[in-house]
């Protein structure tokens, strides 16, 4: 009689997801295999498909405890009818209110990146919001948060929309307390006049203005990869033009396995030597829209790229400095803060704030019922939240609170700490990792959480995993351009037989695509 | 954290680590330990306490002597998340008055409620407990044999004690020798034998021993860290009291060395007292 033998993997969820290929929903599992944990899934017509989710598989299960009750939002926008994740959005069913409002403007680019989710680029077609859309857009955001904490203007590549500064001040007109603009810099680093006009309206009315600056590194490689020109010059100037305009920088950076893993801790050295970078947010690339070919069972993901971080700069972090993020789905997003000290001898003494407070206590919401200081953990949670931004009143009060009672302790040797901490506000850096989903790694589970969402022009809220992977931003794009958009497939190495070259240098399926022959180039 | 106040060792008042226990640990007669990361503060936080309480079975209604309570954290915790009726005992009154004010807080002052006494002498009765914890308290207590006594004493037949300790095995590391003046959890721990010598001599059947030593390396992150911010926030104020973080690091440095050669370690130890 032959011998039973074990599975190579441990079974740990079951889930849904959607066929990378058709799009169609289909049952899912999330597995551990070898210390890493993936997600399978089979759609009749297309096969099996698996991709890595996370790679540290002890620290993707002792995550779940950090998972925040949702918040409900005022308002939603759609019925349930045929479930996750066909019914966005917001759909009463969805777990978690909006941390940040995408607002897209255009799909025109001044770049044609290899590497954009969006698709965007010098392309014939697209659109290009108006005022009233605009103002339909963030009345939507409004009428859901009642006071939104972020709105994020992106693309297309929003600086070369001719209405932005008015969109900006729109949004400032509104219950909004932070606008960030997503951008590859170029405008800023060729026109003064624009920095400028943004950095008078930092702080108008309340509302920090904060530029999300697409920055992947420093090798002239890196920038052929994934931006397909050497921008390097172009991000210096946009850089020092944000100093002089005080406008507050995130550097955000695109990494991909293969291209650009090796710079992340230059990229944080550089950002932390910058006097406008406040932040940095690493984002393993997005397998959806546009994007060099990949394979699902290498990808990076967030605790990849920690593993890189301390790799790079193990003067300055060791396991357990990031801290997953509770209001989405753990493992989604993973935070930390630097204090930052600048010595006269040149050198830089960094020292994560995860070391100083005890946030596993605080953020614990499964088996903690006995809350030590509720105050610290509604700082926490500020902090460790999607709408946390650097330079913004609501960030840098919790930051104070935190750090200051973090160091209360200490008052006994005479010290006034909380009074010290006051100061620190400009030695703190922050470093996100975000790991958004694609159509191979979407899984509902995380998806029902999500809260960064993007709002489309008729006046639906959309998480943003599913805006890119299940195929909503195909049909805005084509409700808005007025030109069909054929449902984006991933670029991944198994599929390359399948897919062809879509219009704007995404794959599409062949059946999808033109004829045999055509511009599968 | 333990009330330290009965730890009286003076060191001579020589090398910068002393000038450090001077500004802080001796001025205020505690440790300096506590002064850094707060008297609430011990090696694992909840979760080793957490994890205590499963291997003790602590279950609604039982009875349980936190023993060095301090101001309570793990007291309240046994309560809110166990179900138990706790007594928290500790020397310090000032500690005992905040323990109850947190407790009122928490509005737990029906099942939680705190003595002042010694761990050697304990002001509670004969068999009066199902359950007695005691977290990185047993080292810094002068008599130990007379205490690990009295957790048998108020213990029922086939009560369980949990104690969770600095272990030291081979005597302290040469370079750390120097800061066992103020660092009190250090200065007597013993290795692990000594903790079943000392359980099973009072007559309990030694359970779970169990090595936390990634705790303690975090809690030397943990004071490190706390040192460089306060050289950051308020390095004239840190100058004037005499801190120089320079001196001190190369002591956090051997200590972290210690704890990964194995050296000096944090073990939960769990026992019973035979039916």
């Amino acid at each position: 009689m032959a011998d039973r033998r074990d599975r190579d993997e441990v079974f740990v969820e079951f889930t849904r997801s959607i066929c990378p290929v058709c799009k169609e929903v289909v049952d899912a599992q999330v597995n551990i295999r070898d210390g890493k944990v993936y997600l399978r899934k089979r759609c009749a017509g297309h096969g099996t498909f698996e991709a890595l989710v996370y790679g540290d598989a002890q620290a993707y299960t002792e995550s779940a405890r950090f998972n925040k009750p949702g918040t409900l939002p005022l308002t939603f926008q759609t019925e349930v009818k045929d479930g996750c994740p066909k019914d966005c959005g917001l759909c009463p069913e969805h777990k978690q209110h909006a941390c940040l409002g995408i607002i897209e403007v255009n799909t025109a680019c001044n770049l044609d990146c290899p590497i954009c989710f969006a698709d965007s680029g010098h392309q014939p077609d697209g659109y290009s919001i108006t005022r009233e859309q605009c103002a339909l857009m963030l009345d939507t955001f409004v009428e859901a948060e009642g006071e939104p904490e972020v709105v994020m203007f992106s693309g297309g590549e929003p600086t070369i929309h001719k209405n932005i500064l008015d969109f900006v001040d729109m949004a400032q007109e509104r219950p909004i307390q932070v606008v960030n603009i997503n951008t590859n810099g170029i405008r800023l680093a060729t026109d003064r006049r624009f920095a400028a006009a943004l950095g008078e309206r930092n702080g108008r009315n309340g509302t920090s203005v904060n530029i999300y600056l697409q920055f992947d590194g420093f090798d002239e490689a890196t920038h052929k990869a994934i931006r397909g020109k050497d921008l390097r010059e172009r991000k210096r100037r946009a850089l020092d033009a944000c100093a002089e305009a005080g406008l507050t920088v995130t550097l955000v950076a695109a990494v991909e396995r293969g291209l650009n893993e090796h710079e992340v801790g230059d990229i944080i050295r550089y950002g932390i030597d910058h006097p406008a970078v406040r932040s940095v947010s690493f984002q393993p690339v997005t397998h959806s829209g546009r994007h060099v070919e990949f394979d699902p069972l290498t990808r990076l993901t967030n605790s990849d790229v920690m593993e890189l971080i301390n790799e790079q700069c193990p003067e300055w972090f060791k396991p357990g400095d990031f801290f997953p993020v509770p209001c989405c789905f753990p493992t989604c997003r993973s935070i930390t803060y630097l204090l930052v000290d600048r010595k006269p001898d040149g050198t830089t003494d960094v020292v994560p704030i995860p070391r100083l407070v005890d946030i596993e206590e605080h953020l614990d919401y499964v088996s903690n019922r006995v809350l030590p200081d509720p105050e610290l953990r509604a700082s926490l949670e500020r902090l460790w939240s999607a709408s946390a931004f650097m330079g913004t009143p609501g960030t840098m009060d919790s930051l104070q609170a935190a750090t200051a009672t973090a160091a209360a302790e200490c008052e006994a040797c005479g010290i006034d700490l909380p009074e010290a901490a006051k100061d620190l506000g400009d030695k703190v850096f922050m470093i996100v990792l975000q790991d958004f989903q694609d159509p191979y790694t979407l899984n509902v589970r995380q998806l029902m959480k999500c809260c960064v969402e993007e709002i489309t022009p008729d006046g639906r809220i959309i998480p943003f995993c599913a805006y890119n992977s299940v195929g909503y931003r195909e049909e805005v794009r084509a409700q808005m351009s007025g030109v069909d958009v054929a449902p984006v497939v991933p670029n991944a190495r198994e599929l390359s037989a399948t897919t062809v070259q879509s219009p704007y240098g995404s794959r599409i399926a062949r059946s999808a695509g033109p004829e045999e022959g055509g511009a599968d180039a | 954290m333990p009330d330290l106040s009965s730890f009286s060792s003076v060191p001579p008042a020589s090398s910068p680590a002393d000038e450090v226990k001077s500004c802080c640990a001796a001025a205020y007669g505690t440790d300096a330990v506590a002064l850094l990361l707060g008297e609430a503060y011990h090696p694992g936080g909840r979760a080793l306490t957490r994890e205590m309480a499963q291997a003790l079975r602590v279950g609604t209604g039982d009875r349980v002597l936190d023993a060095a309570c301090g101001p309570g954290a793990t007291a309240r915790l046994l309560a809110a998340e166990r179900g138990a009726r706790v007594d928290g005992v500790d020397l310090g009154a000032p500690t005992l008055e905040r323990a109850r004010a947190l407790t009122r807080e928490a509005e737990l002052e029906d099942r939680v409620a705190f003595l002042h006494g010694d761990a050697e002498h304990l002001p509670v009765p004969d068999g009066a407990y199902d359950a007695l914890v005691c977290e990185c308290a047993l080292c810094t207590f002068p008599g130990k044999r007379a205490a690990a006594a009295e957790f048998a004493r108020v213990l029922r037949p086939g009560g369980r004690v949990g104690v969770t300790d600095v272990v030291v095995e081979g005597g302290l590391p040469r370079e750390l020798a120097g800061i066992a003046g103020w660092i009190a959890c250090i200065a007597d721990a013993l290795p692990t034998s000594g903790y079943l010598e000392l359980l099973e001599g009072a007559g309990l059947r030694v359970g779970l021993v169990e090595r936390h030593d990634a705790a303690l390396e975090r809690m030397v992150d943990r004071i490190e860290a706390r040192l460089r911010v306060l050289a950051m926030a308020a390095p004239e104020r840190l100058a004037e009291a005499g801190v120089d973080g320079e001196a001190v690091a190369p002591y956090l440095e051997a200590a972290r060395r210690a704890v990964q050669e194995g050296r000096v370690g944090y073990a939960l130890f769990t026992a019973e007292k035979p039916a």
